[in-house]
């Protein structure tokens, strides 16, 4: 279970705040996997953070017996002039594992992640692929509760795009899954709820075919 | 990999070993030449001030004067190193907050650990130069040298706190510290013991906290020195001060450091 209690979230702007929770309650049940869907800049970056910790809001809590991944973007949590593996290593000693683990997830990761003697060479020669390959083979060494996924599905060649959904449809079947993504194909290929973010508001629906009929609904609008 | 529920004492200390071990190696993998002048800096300065003393001043000190200045400016670029540098540890270490473990205040502590592993390196390094050039070289108070150190680590935290918190909001900060830098370094007594300069010069740098905590190393090294004008009590209400402001500071503008 994740709960929002009146939770109230701005930006500041040269033209006032930007609301992307205006006092929102609500209570999303666990063991459901989340789409979330919203305009640009209707916040679900932002929300991704705050479950992830690394956001706050700005009045209001949000509560969970969960463990969540650190969000899952494009711009990875890597330091550039770090080998690969010594950004897995990094990543390993900060959730406490000992040195055989580690060795077993950079194991995984390296295999996963297909990048070959890359993995040896410092994250800034990588591609903005390379590195997302090398984050999601990561957060999938590690049995959190959610995954945050913010669109890192639709990087790589289409092979890797393939491998990647396979690897992650066969670990939601032990953990859940929080993905913003614009490709409706893929919320529904992996998410049975969904969350619709706009203007400042939260609408949980059950079923994510309700959550994209309302998301299609505010596009319409606003078209 | 299964995830255990964690204590925060053991989270930190987790973050710290992270921390420790990925700095170490990016120092000694990325660049050498910095590894280098690390350890090196403290021999080219302790040379270049001897020489300088010895063209200026001609009288003799009753104690080896390189060692002097050796334990001076080791504890010196161990200060600036962990407060001074400190200042852009939350621009650097950005990239690292993606992971809620790791908070920015964790990183000065991390830098500060390094320092003090690379710092015990040095020493040993010249105890065993000295050694061999025949020097005397044994400390004449080792555990207060020790305690010297481990509190000048703690004052050089709290003023890279503050140093880092104030550089996030106001960059100009940074500059102005960096300029003074040297100035520091002159006033500090490294080079020059407080009893060897004239009553108004001894009030003037007496007033620089770093002047006590160089007083007190020398005295502890050197059995010729004693600590007559180091003023603990001074030296505390300093550390104590920083430490209050840069975690007052610091726990009201975390969150918007983590997320800047």
């Amino acid at each position: 279970m994740i709960r929002l209690e009146n939770v109230t979230k701005y930006f500041p702007t040269k033209n006032g705040r930007r609301y992307i929770l205006r006092d929102v309650s609500i209570t999303i049940p666990s063991g459901v996997n989340l789409g979330i869907l919203g305009r640009n800049g209707a916040g679900k970056s932002t929300l991704m953070r705050m479950l992830g910790h690394i956001e706050f809001p700005n009045r209001g809590r949000i509560v969970s017996e969960h463990t969540f991944s650190w969000p899952l973007g494009l711009r990875g949590g890597f330091v550039g002039n770090m080998t690969g593996r010594a950004n897995v290593k990094f990543v390993c000693r900060l959730y406490g594992l000992d040195n055989e683990e580690i060795e077993k997830v950079i194991g995984y990761v390296r295999e996963f992640s297909e990048l070959g003697d890359y993995f040896e060479m410092p994250i800034k020669t990588y591609s903005s692929g390379m590195k997302s390959r090398l984050s999601f083979g990561l957060s999938l060494a590690f049995d959190f509760d959610y995954l945050l996924i913010d669109e890192t599905l639709s990087v790589g060649d289409s092979r890797f795009k393939k491998k990647s959904k396979e690897a992650l449809m066969k670990k939601i079947e032990s953990c859940n899954v929080l993905l913003v993504s614009h490709e409706m194909k893929t919320l529904r290929e992996l998410c049975e709820s969904g969350i619709v973010l706009d203007n400042g508001e939260m609408t949980y629906y059950d079923k994510i075919e309700e959550a994209i009929d309302a998301y299609n609904e505010i596009n319409k609008k606003a078209s | 990999m299964a995830l255990v529920a964690r204590k925060p004492i053991q989270i930190f200390i987790a973050v710290q070993k992270a921390l420790f071990w990925r700095e170490l190696g990016m120092r000694f993998s990325t660049s050498k030449t910095g590894l280098f002048w690390t350890f090196f800096a403290p021999f080219f300065q302790v040379f270049v001030f001897s020489v300088i003393r010895g063209a200026v001043l001609h009288h003799d000190t009753p104690y080896s004067y390189p060692l002097f200045m050796a334990v001076g400016f080791i504890a010196f670029n161990f200060f600036t190193a962990i407060s001074i540098k400190s200042m852009g540890a939350f621009e650097a270490n950005r990239g690292l907050f993606v992971y809620k473990q790791v908070k920015p205040i964790d990183t000065i502590i991390g830098r500060a650990l390094v320092e003090l592993y690379i710092t015990s390196i040095i020493i040993v390094a010249f105890l065993a130069i000295g050694f061999y050039a025949g020097e005397e070289i044994v400390p004449q108070n080792i555990p207060m040298l020790v305690v010297g150190f481990f509190w000048l680590m703690i004052f050089g935290i709290g003023v890279g706190t503050l140093l880092a918190v104030g550089n996030t909001f106001f960059p100009a900060i940074g500059k102005l510290i960096s300029v003074s830098t040297i100035l520091l370094m002159f006033a500090s007594a490294l080079f020059y013991s407080v009893e060897t300069l004239p009553p108004f010069a001894r009030e003037i740098v007496l007033y620089n906290p770093l002047t006590h905590f160089m007083e007190m190393l020398h005295a502890a090294y050197i059995r010729e020195l004693d600590d007559r004008f180091v003023d603990y009590e001074y030296m505390l209400l300093w550390t104590l001060g920083v430490l209050y402001f840069g975690l007052w500071f610091y726990r009201k503008l975390e969150e918007r450091i983590i997320s800047q």
